[in-house]
This record gives C-alpha cells, structure tokens and sequence, in this order.
C-alpha cells in the first residue's frame, strides 16, 4: 500500500468518525483499525506507536470525564450524583466546580472525549502502518525544507519511544525507586537532539534537495488496490456505514490483490 | 584530491582554536588515518572536507579545502554527495529509509540518475559489499557489522573519489571489523579510492594506513608515515609498545614485520613467567541452564555458569551473540524464559533502591543514560544523598578516575572517557559487590581505557569484589580480564582463564600474542616481566 494511501484513509476515517459522533460506530471503527495494524504487524520500530496512542486516548478520556464531572456545566436532565458545591471568587463567575451531574451530561461529554481518542488513536494507527522515512520519500521535492523539518520531527517520536524505555531502564539498574519525569526527560533530549543532527546531517551530505528533480528507483505508484481504498475512505464522508467498510477495507483488498501485486 | 591550505576553525563561544594553520594534500588512492585523543577535533577535520563544518554546525573558518578542485566554501555539502561519501559515526543515525535497499539508492535518487544506472550500481554495490542476502532485509534488524556495509555501501553506489569514515570499528566485533577494513583497503586498491579514516583502535587500522594525521589535541597536528608518527607519539598500538619495551632498532606495523623483528626473544631460553593470580573467593552469581526467548529467536540457550568474588570476566562473542542479553538477565532487567540467577542468594529483580546500588552497579552501553544532572557537582551530591556517604565522596572517586574535571561541567560537555568516569564514580560510589559494564569502551582512547583498568583491577582486587564486562576490545581483555566467557549464538562456547580462551582463537588473539605465538604472552607487561625474570 502506498503511504499516503494509509494516512488518507486514516484521516477519512477519523473525519468520519468524528462527525457522525456515534460511539458504537466510533469503538467498531477502532477495533477494526486496531486488527488491521496487527495483522501487518512488523517487528519496526515505529509500530509501537499504535500501542501508545492508544494509551494516550485512554488517558485523554479519562481526563475529559473528570473534567466534566468537577466542573459544573448545567446540562438539564436526570441527576445520578450530586458533587458539594466549592464556592468560587467572584471575578469567575459562571465556572462552578461541583453541583449535581446529570447522565445527560456524562453521556455529552463521553461523546466528545471518545471522538477525540478516536483521532488520536486513527493517527497513531497511520503512523505505525507507514514508516515516516517511507512517507518522506513520496512528498514532492517542492515543500523540501519543510520535508527536512519533518523527516527530523517524525523519526524523533518513535526513538524516542524506545530511549524512553532504555532511559528508565537505566534508572532501574541505578536503583532509583522512583523515577521523576525530569530525570528521564533531559538524557531523552539531550539524545534525540543529538540523533536529529546526525541524521540532517547525513541527509545534507548525500545530496538530498540538491537536484530540482528526484528520480525514483522503484517508483510508489498507486496501484488499483490503493485507488479503492481511497475512494471508499472518500466515500465516508457521505455515509457512515461506509466508515465501517473502509475500515475493514485494507484486510479484503490484501487478501484480493495479493497475486496481482 | 584533497587540498588544506592554512585551514583554521573555531567554533562559536570557544575559546580553543579546534584546527590551527593546516596545510596538507591528500593524494588519489591514498588511505589516510586520522589519529588523536578524544575531543582533538578527528571528527571536525573529517566533517571539514565535505563542508559539513562550517555549513552544518556553525563555526569560523579561515583558510580553504578542495577537494578535486572544487572549494567547500562555494557548495553546500549536498553539491559534492558525487564525489565525497561520509559515514558518521553512528550508522544507524545517518539512515533515511528502513530497507536496505532503499537506503543504497536514497543518494542517487536525490541527484536525479536515471533509474537503469541505479539498478546497475545497486547490483555492483550489493556484490561488492555481499549484501545481496539481505537486499529486502528492514535496517534495523541487521546487526552492527552489516549496518556498517550498508552505510559504507550507500556512499560508494554514488561513484564518489573519496570516502570519509568516523570510527568505523568502534561499535563491532574483531571479526566484523576485519571484513570492514579488509573491503576499504580493496576499494583503495582496485579503485583507486581516497579513504580518510579516523579510529581509536590503532591495531586494527594501522597497518592499512599510508599516510598518518596526527591531532595532539593542544592545537599541533603532524603529518607523516605511520612510522614516523608513530616514533614518537603517546598514541600507539600494542605492537608498537612492544617494539619499544624489547628496545629495537625500529617499529613495525604488521605482526608479521615485527615477529620477525623478534625472533630471538621466542627462543626457549626465556621461559614464560605466569601471570599475578589474586584471590578467588565465595560464588556471588550462580546461573543455572538460563534461557532466553524474544519471539521466535533464542536469545541465549541454557546457560550455565558461576561468578566469584575476585574475578574479572570478560564476555565476548559476535555481534548478536547474547553477550547483552547474558549481562541484563544477571542484572535483573530481562526475565529468563527458563532456568534462574541468583544474585548473592537472591533474584536479581526484586532488588530495588539502596539494596540494588549496594549489590549491583550496571553500567550500560550508553553511559549518559545513567546521568540526569545539570552539572558534575550535582550529579555528586546527588549520588552521596542516595547512598548515605561523607558529602564529596564520589567527586573524590571522579577525581581519583580523571583528575581535573571542573565541578561545574555539564555532563553532555564531558568526553567520551570522562562521561564513563562521570557514571563510573556515581555506580562506584554505593560500593556494590558486583560491578557490570556492557561495552564500556566505545570511543575511548588509549588513555581513557588505561585509567580504566586500573580503577577497575583496583575495585576488584582491593575489596575483593566482582567486575563482569561484555567488549569487543581484545587488548582490553588481555590487559584487564582473568577470565573470558565466549558466547556464540545463545551458547556458552569458551570458559576460562584470558590466556587459554583468547590464544585458542586466532580472530580474537591480542596483538602481542600473535607477534609471540607459540608462547603464552598476551601483553606487553607479561613480555617484559618474563625478560626481565629470566635476566642474568
């Protein structure tokens, strides 16, 4: 499949999902994009991101739901529990922390968070299905600095996945108990600024950017496989049972174009 | 083919001048090494004739380079990807793409060659290189050795007249490194290739070399023969020491030159005098039939043996063998599928805080990972606070280590050697019974190994404790280890004493030990006390 097929259809889909704001749609949509990563699970090391966006969605729902819960925005209907109300200075008048949660309101907000984890999750998927140097390559030579800023931004945030485990497990072994976020973070900087350079560096030295053109040893094209899913994921934005299609779409399109590709 | 005329550099907010008045010109088909301490300026200098110093990193230069003519001050280093290819220190750094094949056409696809021409160099790279098994392979799958070709192999598919290399060996097994040198020294050969090289480990390049660069690291660079060079410099490879300490009339190079420079002394009226033993005590670290599984691979394969108080053992093995994997089992990191550790009777990984620092030092490949610190200082307070000692005790033990580190040093600013002294004296500091290091030697020079094998012998000998070490470095182990562990594949293949396991393998042999076979001297030191012993 062709990179930028992956992230359209990624995009499509968390278009889509977020638009017809259905939760049962939402979570099947996940659950299909989530077997579709790992049935083309390689052992690279930018595949992990799927598992960590998708602990950061958990983390993203939890938050907005506590956020909805303390906060009181009055939203008619019936009460489950009712929170104490913390008075509050004047001059924020209209903010209430506590006060009665209506399940309209839960329902409401669980709405939102879970679209919101749904792209996070979406985007996680895209960027562990294409490597980003893959992604790179494809980008026309036209946005060349700009690809340069983005090859160093996007092969900075898996490594850094994996330093972060290194890192902590140096911690570990120097017998830390508890291991605080700065401890982690400098020596994770220090090392993927470092590796950033190298790579800049590496790329200047071999000539990247230095020809108006760029050949292509085996040229990506988008094959018939990649123009249907594109079109089904287009399609999304019309109809939301397509979403479901589309996303299960890369599973039955592998399966058919196998010989063929 | 490479021109330095009255080249100077400075970096901005330093007040050291890294290069001073170099002049110097390189011809075709030379191979040229570049030598110095760490922090000298060998990478600057190398990153100088493609125009990555100044055009990358900043800096004022004076003077001017060509190389074939063409001035690095009017191109950006891209204008010259034709004809320099560089390889940095750190290959898989440098990678773009994740498929090696990928990787080899990514410079020609950025200077627009037509696609039959890549297809045709692809081929010949592949061939020359013996990549071809692994043309479809994902980079970050392969080990250190073919990472190496495919970062040399991507430079050569753009048919360039020179080729830089920064510390190509650092990172690879004595076997690995062989084919990687063996490959340039055919390029110069047969191709006529310029190859400037920079390399700590001078016994492993300096027989290739035909010209030499010496940075002092104070300013003064000399240019010469190897032999001239190595007349006189403090920086020398264990053969040329040897020729120094038997007092002969000239050095050399290769094992071969000097061993028939040395004839006399392997007649059979020196005896060899065996090595200072020290005291053996108690097992700390009982491994039994351990086994280690990542996925489908085998990681290491019932594995069986012992640690004692008093001992130095070094694990060696290739690229991927499981030295690591052996190392972070023992230290409680990884659990082993199958079998057990017992760590001073107890499993290594419920040691937590104070009672893991006092048990068990680990030292891992990256020394920095350790450091978290704004400053030396801090850093030091902070490791006296942990672990309960006199405050200033563990800059005593840095100092002790490096003398002359300022306190209000930032770690990222420190060397290479000082950076290991840095985590060394913090691990140190708790005094823990057994010490692991994996791979401490990366990138440090001749100086920085020697401090630290005398503060390691001094660690293990003085409080009889136990030093576990995974390297590639040979002449480390025949100076440093008593004992040597060999693992290849999984398995336990070699165990015992450094003069049994290293003369049994000719790859892994030191340098004295080839020039003195068949008789069991493994260093300089053991030559010398048995010369002197045998004295009338």
């Amino acid at each position: 499949m062709h990179p930028l097929t992956w992230w359209i259809w990624a995009i499509c889909l968390a278009v889509a999902s977020a638009r017809f704001k259905s939760l049962a749609l939402s979570l099947v949509v996940v659950l299909l994009v989530a077997s579709v990563v790992y049935s083309r699970n390689e052992k690279a090391p930018w595949s992990q991101t799927f598992g960590w966006s998708l602990k950061i969605a958990v983390w993203v729902i939890g938050i907005r739901m506590a956020i909805a819960i303390l906060i009181g925005v009055p939203v008619p209907g019936n009460t489950v529990f009712t929170l104490p109300i913390i008075p509050m200075p004047n001059w924020i008048a209209g903010i209430r922390l506590g006060g009665p949660v209506t399940s309209e309101r839960l329902i409401l907000t669980a709405h939102e968070a879970i679209a919101m984890a749904c792209i996070i999750v979406l985007l996680g998927a895209a960027s562990s299905l294409t490597s980003p140097h893959q992604l790179l390559r494809v980008l026309p030579l036209v946005i060349y600095e700009f690809g340069v800023a983005l090859v160093i931004a996007t092969s900075v945030v898996p490594q850094l996945v994996i330093s972060y485990g290194r890192i902590r497990e140096a911690h570990f072994l120097r017998g830390a108990t508890k291991i605080s976020f700065r401890k982690i973070a400098l020596p994770l900087m220090e090392e993927s600024l470092a590796r950033s350079l190298d790579l800049a560096a590496a790329m200047d030295s071999r000539g990247y950017g230095i020809s108006a053109k760029r050949s292509r040893y085996r040229p990506t094209s988008f094959t018939m496989a990649d123009k249907i899913l594109i079109a089904l994921s287009l399609t999304t934005f019309f109809f939301a049972p397509l979403t479901l299609i589309a996303a299960i779409a890369p599973h039955i399109l592998a399966q058919s174009f196998r010989n063929t590709a | 083919m490479i021109r330095f005329t009255n080249v100077s550099l400075v970096y901005p907010n330093s007040i050291n001048t890294v290069i001073e008045d170099l002049s110097f010109t390189i011809n075709e088909g030379e191979m040229v090494l570049v030598m110095g301490p760490t922090g000298s300026g060998k990478s600057s200098l190398l990153r100088l004739i493609n125009g990555l110093v100044p055009h990358h990193t900043g800096g004022i230069l004076a003077g001017d380079i060509s190389v074939d003519g063409i001035s690095t001050q009017s191109v950006k280093p891209g204008g010259l990807a034709h004809l320099i290819g560089i390889v940095g220190q750190n290959p898989l750094n440098g990678f773009v793409t994740d498929i090696v094949e990928d990787e080899l056409v990514f410079g020609m696809e950025s200077l627009n060659l037509p696609q039959d021409v890549m297809r045709k160099r692809v081929e010949e790279v592949l061939d020359l290189m013996s990549l071809s098994p692994l043309r479809n392979r994902s980079i970050a799958t392969l080990s250190g050795g073919e990472q190496q070709r495919v970062a040399i192999g991507s430079a050569l598919v753009m048919h360039p007249k020179v080729l830089v290399l920064d510390e190509p060996t650092s990172a690879l097994d004595p076997i690995a490194a062989e084919e990687v040198l063996s490959i340039l020294q055919r390029l110069v050969h047969d191709l006529s290739l310029t190859v400037v090289i920079a390399e700590h480990k001078l016994e492993r390049v300096i027989q290739f070399a035909d010209r030499v660069i010496y940075i002092d690291g104070f300013g003064a660079t000399h240019i010469g023969s190897p032999e001239e060079i190595l007349l006189e410099s403090t920086i020398a490879p264990p053969i040329v020491h040897l020729a120094r300490a038997l007092h002969l009339d000239e050095i050399g190079l290769t094992v071969r030159e000097v061993r028939r420079m040395t004839s006399q002394f392997r007649g059979k009226s020196i005896a060899p005098v065996p090595t200072e033993t020290h005291f053996i005590g108690e097992s700390v670290i009982s491994i039994s039939s351990l086994s280690l599984n990542y996925g489908n691979h085998q990681g290491l394969k019932r594995v069986s043996t012992e640690f004692k108080q008093g001992e130095i053992v070094a694990v060696m093995g290739r690229n991927g063998a499981g030295k690591s994997s052996l190392l972070r089992t023992i230290a409680g990191i990884v659990k082993p599928s199958q079998g057990g550790v017992e760590l001073l009777g107890k499993d290594p990984a419920i040691l937590k805080g104070y009672s893991r620092r006092t048990s068990i030092g680990f030292i891992p490949q990256e020394p920095s990972d350790l450091l978290y610190g704004q400053s030396v200082q801090e850093e030091c307070t902070q490791s006296d606070k942990e672990n309960h000692i006199e405050s200033g005790s563990t800059f005593k033990i840095l100092n002790d280590l490096v003398p002359g580190i300022s306190p209000r040093t930032h770690p990222r600013d420190l060397s290479e050697g000082q950076r290991l002294a840095l985590a060394l004296s913090v691990v140190l500091s708790a005094s823990p019974q057994i010490l692991i290091l994996d791979e401490p030697t990366r990138g440090l020079d001749y100086e920085a190994k020697s401090s630290l094998i005398f503060a390691l012998k001094d660690f293990t000998y003085v409080n009889n404790r136990t030093v576990i070490l995974a390297t590639h470095d040979v002449e480390l182990v025949a100076e440093l280890a008593s004992r040597v562990i060999f693992i290849a594949d999984g398995e336990i293949v070699a165990d015992g004493s450094t003069s049994d396991v290293l003369l049994s393998s000719p790859a892994f042999a030191p340098q004295v030990a080839k020039v003195m076979a068949p008789v069991p001297w493994l260093t300089v030191k053991d030559v010398v006390r048995s010369i002197d012993a045998n004295a009338p």
